[in-house]
């Protein structure tokens, strides 16, 4: 117990550096997210093609074979980018690819007839998309963007491997001094557990929120 | 045309075909409505009578042809040099013909999320930039007009299929359309909700409201449009008066059809 408390400080180092980290993945990957989305829906032939080659990508890759490739190409090249933004760039980008998926499917699942409605009505793509297809489409997309979230806070574990000192980091430097791996990472599993137990709870908050009939 | 230029046309459909792969869906489709002139389009399953009438509004693309509403194209303009090519409109201009033309569709397609009164005011406020007061009173209006006006406060979940389908024409009128195009509009509908319907078109067609009625509601079709349509194949088979169409039907197609429909309908 004592060694806990007396982690504490390290601790919230690393649980600082998770969040700032899986915030800010988290708001590149909705954005490039979104855009892929779009551009898959409405794009032209050229740049579809070109989302979809990129996507496959990155799919294809695993996160940690990404960021080690990332890192050494970056420090290859002479950049000095603070590892952290790096970091949180490539997981963001990553995590795009996923999320596109679920905005895709999302604006999809809303019926044909919805988008004919507007259309009907003399809304042009970006009023129909706006006004009547989102909403709709965020009661599809809630439980799959929530666990792609889930995905990316625990995704930022790995970036440990290029010395940031996130949550994963920090609890192997203090097993390295108390070497007490048992306890201090399951304490570092039960504060990511909370993470992403609070994110389903909101999840499911917000789910009610935007609940009508349909 | 008539004296002043004006044509006396408000829907003009010109040598429209439309293939799904090696499908023709439309071949060769001329039809004109008139200002004020209910038509009623029958005919089997597949007949291309609902395709037609997505052209009209350019919900559905078309290969050949050109169609006008108001002596304005929707979708494709007539190229000049009479080669018979034609030039795609961009989206702006289609949708902007599309306000000019209401649309009622089988199955309501009322928005889920927005209260009946916002259905009805969201394309009045977003495209004619009404102020929503004057959409509210416009919209409450209508659907006086339609018996519902209790319900603007509801979502359309909580409403029968026949009073939804009553929102979905109110909700169509509120852009003030110069034509009203109706897709077999009580098909999905319990039958004794049918009637409530058909009795705000019939009005509809009393205020003298252009409009295109695709239906299987052959009695409907007769008791109360000008003219009749029969398609079959893509094609169009017969036009003429609700009497000769039921009465003196001349193509063997619609001979057969009617038929076949009598023996399972008294009409």
């Amino acid at each position: 117990m004592d060694l806990i408390i007396l982690s504490l400080p390290l601790f919230m180092k690393g649980l600082h550096n998770t969040l700032l980290m899986s915030l800010g993945a988290t708001v590149i990957a909705t954005v490039l997210g979104v855009v892929f989305a779009l551009i898959q829906i409405f794009g032209n032939i050229f740049f579809r093609a070109l989302v979809e080659i990129f996507l496959y990508l990155i799919r294809g890759i695993p996160l940690l074979v990404l960021l080690f490739t990332m890192y050494y190409a970056l420090l290859y090249m002479g950049f000095r980018i603070d590892p952290l933004v790096g970091g949180t760039v490539v997981i963001g980008i990553y995590f795009a690819a996923f999320m596109a998926e679920v905005f895709r499917g999302g604006l999809l699942s809303v019926a044909r007839g919805q988008w004919e409605a507007g259309y009907a009505l003399g809304l042009r793509t970006k009023g129909v998309v706006l006004n009547i297809i989102t909403y709709q489409a965020l009661k599809v997309i809630g439980a799959p963007y929530v666990n792609t979230v889930i995905m990316v806070v625990k995704g930022t574990s790995l970036v440990a491997v290029i010395g940031i000192t996130e949550l994963t980091f920090v609890g192997r430097q203090i097993v390295e001094r108390t070497l007490e791996p048992f306890l201090i990472f399951g304490v570092v599993a039960g504060i990511y557990v909370v993470i992403c137990y609070s994110l389903s709870l909101l999840a499911r908050y917000l789910e009610r929120k935007i609940g009508y009939v349909n | 045309m008539s004296i002043e230029g004006q044509s006396l046309q408000e829907i003009e459909i010109d040598r429209i075909s439309k293939w799904f792969g090696n499908n023709k869906v439309l071949d060769e489709v001329s039809l004109s409505v008139k200002k004020g002139e209910a038509l009623a389009v029958i005919g089997p399953s597949g007949s291309g009578k609902t395709t037609l009438l997505r052209c009209v509004n350019f919900l559905e693309d078309f290969q050949q042809g050109t169609i006008k509403v108001s002596d304005e194209y929707i979708g494709y303009l007539q190229d000049r040099d009479g080669t018979g090519s034609r030039q795609r409109q961009p989206e702006s201009d289609i949708a902007l013909m599309r306000t000019k033309v209401g649309m009622v569709f089988q199955s309501f397609n009322l928005f889920p999320h927005m209260t009946v009164l916002r259905n009805i005011t969201l394309a009045p406020t977003r495209i004619l930039k009404q102020s929503t007061q004057q959409a509210n009173e416009t919209a409450l209006q209508l659907l006086e007009r339609v018996g519902l006006k209790d319900k603007a406060d509801v979502l359309p979940a909580s409403l029968s299929g026949g009073q939804q389908q009553r929102v979905a024409v109110a909700r169509a009128l509120a852009m003030k359309p110069k034509a009203m195009l109706f897709d077999e509009v009580t098909s999905a509908l319990d039958p004794e909700l049918v009637s409530e319907v058909l009795d705000v078109i019939r009005e509809l067609i009393g205020e003298g409201m252009t409009m295109m009625i695709v239906t299987h509601e052959m009695s409907f079709a007769r008791a109360f449009s000008d003219r009749v349509v029969f398609m079959a194949d893509g094609k169009m088979l017969e036009i003429d008066t609700p009497v000769n169409i039921f009465e003196n039907p001349q193509n063997p197609r619609l001979v057969s059809f009617l038929e076949r429909f009598r023996k399972s309908y008294k009409i």
